[in-house]
């Protein structure tokens, strides 16, 4: 359950922190649905001796399920998930088993598209050990008090 | 050393479109991995609550459309030039736009364009190829674009 204050868009402006949120640990057992949903039959995700010869300490998590948790980061703060309207991610480094992604978002922007209430946002998710693993941006609509 | 066919003669191709259907066990296996708990996930009612029509899915199993989409529309090797058992790709940047909530079972299309290929230098040499990706659903309707780009090294 998501403990964090939820914002009007009265509340908000350019230049606020969205609170952040910590995920994890990962855990390695989640990949294996993710590979059946994905049907991403890679064995970099799913074994480790396969993994560790190519150099890696474990098996990879897979890209959507480390967006997974930026995208929880905004969804599970907004009023109603799919007041989300568009993201832009990159990909800066991988996630393994046992590892705490913690997302942060700074505001950059606050508009009306069409009569809606827009913000923008920067956005990003770093591990443990401060590592950047997601960066990008994001925008979605809040309510306004009323 | 084994020379990579140029991919930048791949700008423009069009993959064949691929039909995915939200089921019911892909979200029931999803929701406990992701830890999505919204009621707008898990019933109809919930859904009605939060203000949906019907039951939605989280906008974070989005990017896992796009993605086994496009999993499934391209071939590695044929159109990308890459050994998938040899080679290395990985996700560059994702761009995705959400014109509507997407419910569990509807059936969407989705289909991927290269619009762009180019080379970068990082500590090894790759190129970056760009595909847009639109998301259409029963009405032929967008309910989901964007772009995605990926990393495949030399």
């Amino acid at each position: 359950m998501d403990t964090r204050q939820k914002a009007y868009f009265g509340d908000v402006h350019e230049g606020m922190t969205i609170p952040s949120a910590t995920y994890g640990p990962m855990d390695r057992y989640s990949y294996i649905p993710i590979a059946i949903i994905l049907r991403d039959t890679n064995p970099l995700h799913l074994d480790r001796v396969y993994a560790r010869e190519r150099g890696l300490p474990d098996v990879v998590q897979q890209g959507p399920l480390n967006e997974t948790y930026l995208y929880r980061f905004l969804t599970d703060w907004l009023h109603r998930p799919w007041d989300l309207r568009k993201t832009k991610i990159r990909f800066a480094a991988n996630v393994f088993p046992e590892d705490l992604l913690t997302c942060h978002g700074t505001i950059t922007r606050k508009y009306r598209e069409n009569g809606e209430p827009r913000v923008d946002c920067q956005i990003w998710q770093e591990n443990q050990k401060g590592e950047k693993i997601l960066l990008g941006e994001a925008t979605f609509t809040l309510p306004e008090r009323g | 050393m084994i020379m990579t066919p140029d991919r930048k003669t791949l700008i423009g191709r069009t993959f064949p479109a691929v039909k995915y259907v939200i089921s019911e066990d892909d979200i029931r296996d999803y929701l406990p991995v992701a830890g999505e708990e919204h009621l707008a996930f898990l019933s109809d009612e919930g859904a009605r609550a939060a203000g949906y029509e019907r039951r939605v899915i989280p906008p974070s199993f989005a990017p896992h459309i796009a993605v086994l989409g496009m999993l499934r529309s391209f071939d590695w090797e044929k159109d990308f030039f890459l050994d998938y058992k040899t080679g290395t790709a990985m996700f560059g940047e994702q761009e995705l736009e959400y014109l509507r909530p997407l419910y569990v079972g509807e059936t969407l299309t989705i289909q991927g364009t290269v619009v762009d290929v180019y080379e970068k230098q990082g500590k090894r040499l790759f190129d970056v190829a760009k595909v847009s990706v639109t998301v259409t659903d029963g009405e032929g309707a967008v309910a989901v674009r964007g772009a995605l780009s990926y990393i495949l090294f030399k």
